[in-house]
C-alpha cells in the first residue's frame, strides 16, 4: 500500500468517517483503516477536527431572541390568516348576503340573483386566489428585486443561457426576446427551495442612452411553479397568447404560459409592451 | 389553521416545533454572517418565511432540514444581493489537495485523543480558520459535522448534487487542516515536512486567496461533469 493509493482514498475517508459509504466500500475502508497508520491517522484527525467543530460553533441564541422569533412567526401567521381571508367581502360575507338575497328577491330577475351568486362566488375565489399569490409570490418577489437591483450575471450570451435548461428543466430561449429587439445581458440561476424548484433568469436592454429600457425574465417550469401571477395580474389575450398583465412596484410585470414552460417579465417600459413582449414567446421558439 | 385567534398562535405546534430548532439555526446562521446581529435578522426571516411557506412543508417530514434550507435560501439571496460576494454559490478556486499535502501523522501532535477533538492551543484556531472558509464550504463542513446531516438532506439544503457536496465537505476539511497545520507550525508545535517533488510550505492565504475567475472555474466543471 503506497501512500499515493491513500491519498486517492482520502475523499472516500471523510464519508467513511460520516457513515456515507455503501456497505462494500466500508468493509474495504475499514479493513484498510485498521491496517494503514497513515488512513487511520487521518480518521482520527478528522474526528478530532469534528469534536472541536461542534464545541466552536455551538452557540445558544441569545436571551429574548426565542420570544422575538416566536412573535414574529405569530405575526406572520395572523397576516396570512388575514389574506386568505376574502379582503373585500370581509367579515360581511356569513352575516350580510341572507338580508341582500331577501330584499333583491321581489324586485329581481333571475339576473339579479345570478349577480349575488357571481358576488358571493368571486368572494371565496378571492380567498384562494390569495392563497395562490403567496404561494407565487416569491417568485415575483425574486423578479423585481433582480429587476430593480441586477444581480452579476452567471451568463453572459445566448448559449449558456441556454444551457441553463439542464438546471431549470425546461428550455431557456433568448432568441424570443432577441427577435423582439432585446439585448441579452446576461442570465442567472435562481433557486427556490421551498419548492425544490430553479428558475432562469434572464436580463435585456432595450434601445441605448436615454431611451434605455431593462427587462427580466424568469423562465420556470410552469408545471411545477403553476400559479405565479394568478393574484395579482389582470388576464389578457393577445393574438393568439393569453397573458396576464399589471403593474408591481412601479414595474409592468407580464406573465404567460407556454408548452409548459412560464415565463414572468418585469420591465421598466409601459405593461402594454409588456404584455406584447410577454406574447413574442407564442411566437416561434428558437432551438 | 381553523379559526387560530392570534394568541391561540402561541401554542401554535408548528411554530413549537421550529422552534426547537433555533439554537441550531441560530449556531449556523451566526457561522454563515460571521456577525451575531446579522444571524439575528437572518434566522427571523427563515422562520418567518418558514410560517408563510408552512402549507409547503409535508408534515412527518424532516422539518430541521426543511428550515435549514430556507435559512441558506435566505443567506443566499440575501447576501449575495447586498454585494457580500458571491462565494456562495462560487468559492475560490484553490485546490487543496494540490495546495500543500499535509499528512495524516505530522497533525498528530494536534489531537488529543482523550477528547476527541483538537489540543486547546489549535482548537482556538479552529474558530478563525473555520470563518475563514469559502461560505459554501464552511457551510457544507457545519452541516455535515456540528448539525450531522446526512449528505443527501445538505444537499438539498444547499441546492446542490451530492457529489457537490462530497467536495466541498472534502475541501472544506482540506483547507481547515492546512490553516491547523499553518498555525501549529508557527506555534512550533509541528515541524515543516520535507517531501521530495513536493513544494510542502506555500504561503497559507494562497490557499484561500484569489478568487477564481469564474468563467474558467465554470468551464472546467463543466467539462468535468
Amino acid at each position: 500500500m503506497t501512500t499515493h493509493d491513500c491519498r486517492d482514498r482520502i475523499t472516500l475517508l471523510g464519508s467513511y468517517l460520516d457513515g456515507e459509504l455503501g456497505a462494500a466500500k466500508l468493509i474495504e475502508l475499514d479493513e484498510h483503516v485498521l491496517n494503514c497508520e497513515t488512513c487511520c491517522e487521518e480518521v482520527q484527525l478528522l474526528r478530532a477536527m469534528r469534536g472541536s467543530l461542534k464545541r466552536v460553533v455551538r452557540s445558544a441564541a441569545p436571551s429574548g431572541f426565542r420570544d422575538r422569533i416566536g412573535n414574529a412567526m405569530a405575526a406572520e401567521r395572523a397576516r396570512v390568516d388575514a389574506l386568505a381571508a376574502p379582503p373585500a367581502f370581509g367579515p360581511a360575507v356569513p352575516v350580510a348576503p341572507l338580508p341582500t338575497w331577501r330584499t333583491l328577491v321581489p324586485l329581481a330577475t333571475a339576473a339579479a340573483i345570478a349577480l349575488v351568486w357571481a358576488a358571493a362566488t368571486r368572494g371565496n375565489q378571492t380567498a384562494t386566489e390569495a392563497r395562490a399569490s403567496l404561494a407565487g409570490d416569491d417568485l415575483l418577489a425574486e423578479l423585481l428585486s433582480e429587476q430593480s437591483e441586477p444581480l452579476p450575471s452567471e451568463a453572459h450570451n445566448a448559449k449558456d443561457v441556454r444551457g441553463f435548461e439542464r438546471y431549470v428543466g425546461v428550455p431557456v430561449s433568448p432568441g424570443n426576446f432577441e427577435r423582439a429587439g432585446a439585448h441579452l445581458v446576461g442570465g442567472r440561476i435562481l433557486s427556490f427551495p421551498m419548492r425544490a424548484q430553479r428558475a432562469a433568469m434572464v436580463h435585456y436592454v432595450f434601445g441605448s442612452g436615454a431611451d434605455e429600457r431593462h427587462l427580466s425574465v424568469l423562465v420556470y417550469d410552469a408545471e411545477k411553479i403553476p400559479e405565479v401571477g394568478r393574484a395579482n395580474l389582470a388576464p389578457r389575450a393577445i393574438g393568439t397568447a393569453e397573458v396576464r398583465v399589471g403593474r408591481e412596484k412601479g414595474y409592468s410585470v407580464a406573465a404567460t404560459q407556454r408548452a409548459g414552460v412560464g415565463y414572468l417579465i418585469a420591465s421598466d417600459m409601459d405593461p402594454e409592451a409588456s404584455a406584447e413582449l410577454a406574447a413574442s414567446v407564442y411566437n416561434d421558439r428558437e432551438r | 389553521m381553523l379559526s387560530a385567534a392570534p394568541d391561540a398562535s402561541k401554542h401554535d405546534p408548528f411554530a413549537d416545533e421550529a422552534l426547537s430548532h433555533l439554537d441550531a439555526m441560530y449556531g449556523v446562521a451566526c457561522k454563515l454572517t460571521r456577525n451575531p446581529t446579522e444571524a439575528e435578522d437572518l434566522v427571523q426571516d427563515a422562520f418567518v418565511k418558514a410560517m408563510r411557506a408552512r402549507d409547503q412543508f409535508n408534515t412527518g417530514t424532516n422539518l430541521k432540514a426543511w428550515l435549514f434550507r430556507i435559512l441558506t435560501n435566505t443567506f443566499i439571496n440575501k447576501y449575495r444581493r447586498g454585494g457580500l460576494e458571491r462565494s456562495v454559490l462560487e468559492g475560490p478556486d484553490a485546490d487543496p489537495l494540490a495546495d500543500g499535502w499535509v499528512s495524516a501523522s505530522t497533525m498528530r501532535q494536534l489531537r488529543e485523543p482523550e477528547t476527541l477533538a483538537l489540543m486547546p492551543l489549535v482548537e482556538g484556531e479552529i474558530q478563525r480558520a473555520l470563518d475563514a472558509l469559502p461560505a459554501e464550504f464552511r457551510l457544507a463542513v457545519v452541516l455535515c459535522d456540528v448539525e450531522e446531516f446526512s449528505y443527501e438532506e445538505i444537499a438539498q439544503i444547499m441546492g446542490c448534487p451530492i457529489g457537490t457536496v462530497m467536495s466541498r465537505l472534502h475541501r472544506g476539511r482540506k483547507l481547515l487542516q492546512r490553516a491547523l497545520y499553518n498555525h501549529a507550525l508557527a506555534l512550533g508545535i509541528v515541524k515543516g515536512e520535507e517531501r521530495p517533488g513536493e513544494v510542502a510550505q506555500r504561503p497559507a492565504a494562497q490557499a484561500s486567496a484569489a478568487p477564481a475567475r469564474l468563467a474558467d472555474y465554470r468551464a472546467r466543471k463543466r467539462g468535468a461533469a
